[in-house]
């Protein structure tokens, strides 16, 4: 009874959330429905999307060798601003995730409890939860005030946030493996980098595997934001364009964005059932 | 066999290790990667972190942007649990009458899905902006498109999922088509949808504070201004709401995840 209770209380809940927040957005911010539907934002908008497609534009990016050959280029740094956030994050995540685990904390899979183990896990966990918390676009602000501007930063914003999600995840997957090969290699007398290595890593690898390339994925689709906040790649000369109004370049970055991400994805979900 | 199968997860480690080395050639290690001064700031950055400017003033400012983003992502979750509905429904198949049908209808709405998650919503809000100007629908919107690419996709596969067994039995006790959805699919589905909308619902707070970098309110909007005036300390109080905020939706979706899933 009480079971049932919790979820309808959780749905009335959202609805309330639902009409509050529809009645700030409609009364409250003033925003009416129809005005987006004049005609001056008709024109405005045919116009804008005229320009994606090149029509009445001077120079037509896609008909322009330069512009071809600036887009590839800021295709394979975003490319590489990617696998170089999601090695980051991949790293930390390695370097943190044993003590974050909770049967580890609690000594059920290693057969030892020190009394810095809470400690460890708390301020780990806590760190993850800033980490996730914060989203990239926040965090590549603050890194870009920090680090030159160059693909550098945007991989380490990518990072920050991302690092968060995958430990939160690799350390589930490590509370809900079977216990019993780790628990016989501590008892045998390993060190925690042999648990890690013959223990844990081989137990939990293919699930570390597929959350990787699935966050690899996301972060493919998030590099065209972090650029935008001058983090390069292909992000840096969308926004550029968009502000100069050089509109057919934006759609020239978005197909080599769009093409991009599909290339991701499919590689990820190929790789995920290779090693299934 | 198994041996085989361990390999073949040493080769992807051994490409995946390949490929981030590679991706490490074009940054220029050597000439400094710091700007002047930038581990000075660092520090400065992470000292305001131990004391974020909570005066009433600011307490009110962030209550009031906290809204704004939580109210933009509950509207724009609204949009896409609609949109993922219809679409989803399409995309799974189960309305189509006969197999090749099924097939076409499945490849285009799933295109039609993929598209819209692919671009990033901060693009689509770009988009919105260009076409319909500065108002809070070019947030919502572009935060419906993606979201219910998502959630459309994983509302399909999960239909897809349903066993044909109640399905059939609806069928034959002379069910039409919509009955089968509201009495035989959408309570097998329930469970799954709703604690996958909670983890959307989660995401897309964190989308929405970033939305304001377009120039709309919320909690992104004040997180930008008070770094552009480098006052750390008020840029740590929103960071703290927008954790705060994320924490207690990340627990809600995680308690209401538990009951139903026991």
């Amino acid at each position: 009874m009480r079971k049932m209770n919790f979820v309808t209380l959780s749905m009335m809940l959202f609805f309330l959330l639902f009409i509050g927040s529809w009645y700030f957005v409609i009364v409250a911010e003033n925003a009416s429905l129809s005005e987006l539907f004049t005609e001056k934002n008709a024109s405005h908008a045919a116009e804008f999307f005229k320009g994606l497609i090149g029509v009445g534009e001077d120079n037509n990016a896609f008909l322009s060798k330069t512009s071809w050959k600036q887009a590839l280029g800021l295709t394979r740094e975003t490319l590489q601003m990617s696998m170089m956030a999601i090695g980051f994050s991949t790293i930390v995540m390695f370097l943190t995730v044993i003590p974050a685990a909770r049967n580890v904390a609690d000594g059920t899979l290693t057969l030892s409890q020190k009394w810095h183990s809470w400690l460890s896990y708390g301020l780990i966990r806590a760190s993850y939860v800033v980490s996730r918390a914060i989203p990239e676009l926040v965090w590549a602000m603050i890194v870009i005030f920090i680090f030159k501007p160059g693909i550098l930063p945007g991989a380490i914003a990518l990072a920050l946030h991302n690092f968060g999600i995958l430990g939160k995840l690799c350390a589930e997957a490590i509370e809900d493996s079977d216990s019993r090969p780790v628990r016989n290699l501590a008892a045998a007398g390993a060190s925690k980098t042999q648990i890690l290595l013959y223990g844990v890593l081989p137990a939990v690898l293919p699930q570390f595997l597929t959350y990787i390339l699935y966050r690899w994925e996301v972060i493919m689709r998030t590099t065209i934001v972090v650029g935008m906040v001058g983090a390069g790649g292909l992000g840096q000369q969308f926004k550029l364009n968009m502000s100069f109004f050089h509109y057919t370049e934006v759609s020239l970055l978005l197909v080599c964005y769009l093409i991009l991400v599909f290339i991701a994805d499919f590689i990820s979900e190929r790789s995920r059932s290779f090693v299934k | 066999m198994m041996n085989f199968e361990l390999h073949k997860r040493k080769i992807l480690t051994f490409i995946l290790l390949l490929a981030f080395v590679w991706s490490l050639l074009p940054v220029d290690w050597d000439k400094g990667l710091l700007h002047a001064g930038g581990l000075a700031m660092a520090g400065q950055i992470f000292e305001a972190a131990l004391h974020p400017d909570f005066s009433p003033d600011m307490i009110m400012l962030a209550l009031e942007s906290a809204w704004i983003t939580l109210a933009y992502a509950t509207a724009g979750m609204s949009l896409a649990l609609v949109l993922a509905f219809f679409l989803g429904l399409l995309a799974s198949g189960i309305l189509a009458p006969g197999n090749k049908s099924r097939r076409w209808l499945k490849r285009i709405f799933r295109g039609v899905l993929s598209f819209m998650r692919a671009i990033h919503e901060l693009v689509w809000a770009l988009i919105f902006v260009a076409s319909f100007g500065l108002t809070p629908y070019a947030a919502i919107f572009a935060l419906a498109i993606p979201y219910g690419g998502m959630l459309g996709r994983i509302f399909a596969e999960m239909l897809e999922d349903v066993p044909a067994e109640p399905i059939q039995a609806l069928k034959m006790t002379g069910a039409s088509a919509w009955q089968c959805i509201f009495y035989g699919y959408l309570p097998i589905v329930r469970a799954g949808i709703i604690s996958y909308s909670m983890y959307r619902f989660e995401c897309s707070v964190r989308s929405s504070a970033i939305m304001s970098f377009i120039g709309l309110g919320g909690l992104g909007y004040q997180i930008q201004l008070s770094l552009d005036d480098l006052a750390y300390s008020q840029m740590w109080t929103f960071l703290f709401f927008l954790i705060l905020l994320v924490v207690i939706i990340d627990g809600w979706s995680t308690l209401l995840r538990r009951r139903l899933g026991s």
